[in-house]
């Protein structure tokens, strides 16, 4: 069964989602790549202030590319109000960062209304939610940025259906979300310790030191967190993924995305019925 | 003082109540979060946050998310604390003043070989708790422009290039507290029929009747925009189409490209970054001229507003410039070096040249 896209995928959406992700991928992993002599290696602690300031500017230009190049009026709507439904449950789930219930739904939208959809529902979801509880921080960017890719990625999953759906989404949301977490972890690792900790990474150190640092750092700040978080998105995919992934293919089938519309005189029309 | 006030800036600035450009209480709070960064002067960063403080207790409006300010100054002490638990537990032991020590933890070699505990000196807790304090005087500047400028004005701002998503996302915030009375109500109904409303299982089935009425209430919304003209696009020539896909994508490349060489440091990575950045702005430009719409009631920029932006940018600068330290060992008394001490206060003077916000009853 072919999937359904409320974006249309074309070659340009899928080039601005990888130039968007590549630099995501930076913004991210600086600290591994970083060259000691480099002018980021100095302003270790400055350097996530800047991309908190860059990334912004690139996830405009997706959402302007998504939402200008073939959403419609129901694209927009749908958008709305996954969004806002991920918003409204964000404040249910458990421990500080509480995002089990609204992974699940940023989950079931990525897989039911494709990649470029799901992107734009995970970064809108994260900013709308964050205006909400006034909780916009330099963790903001990072945070659209990690949870766009969460549901873009479920909607890259191969194309089952049935148990071995959600058996596949089971797995796939405990392992994202304990990535979400390491993510997390590492946008704020240069700017919470600073330079000259032991846990602190080194500019051009060996990648498998750096590496060693940065799980360590994992383990020592929100392990505790991210594996309880990962089980509990699991079992909420198991018990809600189901009927909640019918219900947004019902609606995306009753809002008919994928349905050309055309304009035809009424003469043309009557004369193909006749 | 008031009369002294008004006689100060001739009566006409403050004015009536209305709103502030949202632009402008970001402006001034990332220019006082910039001066932050730049200085490690307790003196200073104190005094930040006194100017942030003070504003935001005079010009707070009587709006949900005005309580903003209390929680980032919570998270900005937490910050301050983990930063001295850390510096404790796996900070350089620098200094020579040592107060007590701690003890010492092997870890593996494959947590990165890491020694915990260890003597704890007054210079390395004197250290952490200012760059600490830099990062809590960010956030808490941070916290001032989330109490202080309006987020649904701040969507009303945005280009054209973006009105789809800002519609879209001023639909998601006024529908949400709708879906949490729904939550609430399916909750209550369960409790009337004995269902347990507790654990998984109940949140799980509770999701169902709130998904399938949301999922409703879209279909209904997208057939109501749709007769509005909501979501209508001009037709673009080719040329154009063309024109918009190559800036997005020219720029996103440029973008990533830059950054690598400027982690690298490679001299030219600064260009083509700037000529990404420069290339991914004209494309939401160009994509904002197939949406044809004028805004309603725009906020206006005025003399409050360039004075309120300019003074955050002004402190920003006076930092840089005279205030700039970093630090060192051993520790010294800081001084107050009178520019930046200047600067740092008119940057409290949106206190009172800013109009008030109106009153709740008033509010759009």
């Amino acid at each position: 069964m072919s999937q359904l896209h409320a974006v249309p995928l074309r070659a340009r959406t899928l080039g601005a989602l990888a130039g968007v992700s590549a630099v995501g991928v930076i913004a991210f992993f600086w600290p591994f790549v970083v060259a000691p002599t480099s002018i980021a290696a100095d302003h270790a602690t400055d350097a996530p202030w800047f991309f908190a300031l860059l990334l912004p500017l690139v996830v405009a230009v997706l959402l302007a590319e998504v939402s200008g190049g073939g959403a419609d009026a129901k694209g927009v709507a749908m958008l709305a109000v996954l969004a806002a439904v991920a918003t409204a449950v964000r404040p249910l789930g458990a421990g500080v960062a509480g995002l089990e219930p609204m992974f699940v739904v940023l989950l079931l939208g990525g897989r039911a209304l494709g990649p470029a959809f799901g992107f734009a529902l995970g970064s809108l979801a994260m900013f709308t939610s964050a205006l909400l509880t006034a909780g916009v921080g330099p963790w903001l960017p990072f945070q659209m940025m990690a949870a766009g890719w969460f549901a873009m990625a479920a909607g890259l999953l191969p194309q089952l259906r049935g148990r071995a759906e959600i058996a596949m989404l089971m797995a796939y949301g405990a392992v994202a979300s304990l990535l979400y977490g390491f993510l997390m972890n590492l946008s704020f690792w240069p700017w919470a310790l600073g330079q000259g900790s032991e846990l602190s990474f080194v500019a051009g150190a060996p990648l498998a030191e750096n590496l060693g640092r940065w799980v360590t750092f994992n383990i020592a700040t929100s392990l505790g967190w991210d594996i309880p978080r990962a089980i509990l998105t699991a079992t909420l995919t198991l018990l809600a993924g189901p009927v909640l992934l019918r219900a947004v293919r019902r609606a995306t089938r009753r809002a008919a995305f994928d349905v050309p519309v055309r304009f035809e005189t009424v003469e043309s029309v009557t004369s193909e019925r006749a | 003082m008031t009369e002294t006030l008004t006689l100060l800036t001739g009566g006409a600035t403050v004015g009536a109540p209305r709103w502030l450009h949202p632009g402008a209480w970001w402006i001034w709070a990332l220019g006082l979060g910039a001066a932050a960064t730049r200085t490690t002067n307790p003196l200073l960063l104190g005094l930040i946050v006194a100017v942030a403080t003070l504003v935001v207790s005079a010009r707070r409006p009587q709006a949900q998310w005005a309580g903003a300010f209390g929680v980032f100054v919570r998270i900005a002490l937490v910050v301050i604390v983990i930063r001295v638990v850390f510096a404790m537990l796996f900070g350089v032991r620098i200094g020579a003043t040592e107060l007590f020590a701690l003890p010492t933890v092997g870890l593996p070699e494959w947590m990165a070989g890491v020694t915990l505990g260890g003597p704890v000196t007054a210079e390395m807790l004197y250290i952490a708790v200012i760059q600490g304090a830099q990062l809590a005087t960010l956030l808490i500047c941070v916290g001032a422009a989330n109490s202080l400028a309006s987020p649904v004005r701040l969507l009303k701002a945005l280009p054209a290039g973006l009105y789809h998503v800002g519609v879209a996302c001023v639909v998601a915030l006024s529908l949400a507290p709708r879906i949490m009375v729904n939550v609430r109500r399916v909750m209550l109904a369960r409790r009337m029929r004995g269902r347990p409303t507790r654990g998984l299982r109940a949140a799980a089935q509770a999701a169902v009747p709130v998904l399938e009425s949301s999922l409703d209430d879209a279909i209904n919304l997208a057939a109501a925009m749709d007769t509005r003209g909501y979501g209508r696009a001009t037709a673009t020539t080719a040329r154009e189409r063309a024109l918009q896909a190559t800036l997005v994508l020219a720029g996103l490349v440029g973008i990533a490209l830059g950054l690598y060489a400027v982690l690298g440091a490679s001299g030219w990575g600064w260009l083509l970054l700037g000529l990404g950045v420069v290339m991914a702005v004209a494309g939401i430009a160009v994509a904002g001229r197939r949406i044809p719409r004028t805004r309603y009631r725009p906020d206006p920029w005025g003399l409050p507003e360039t004075l309120t932006a300019g003074s955050g940018v002004l402190a920003a600068i006076a930092v840089m410039v005279f205030a700039t330290t970093s630090l060192t060992v051993p520790l010294s008394w800081p001084t107050l070096p009178p520019v930046a001490v200047a600067a740092i206060l008119l940057a409290a003077s949106p206190a009172v040249l800013t109009p008030s916000p109106p009153l709740p009853w008033r509010t759009s």
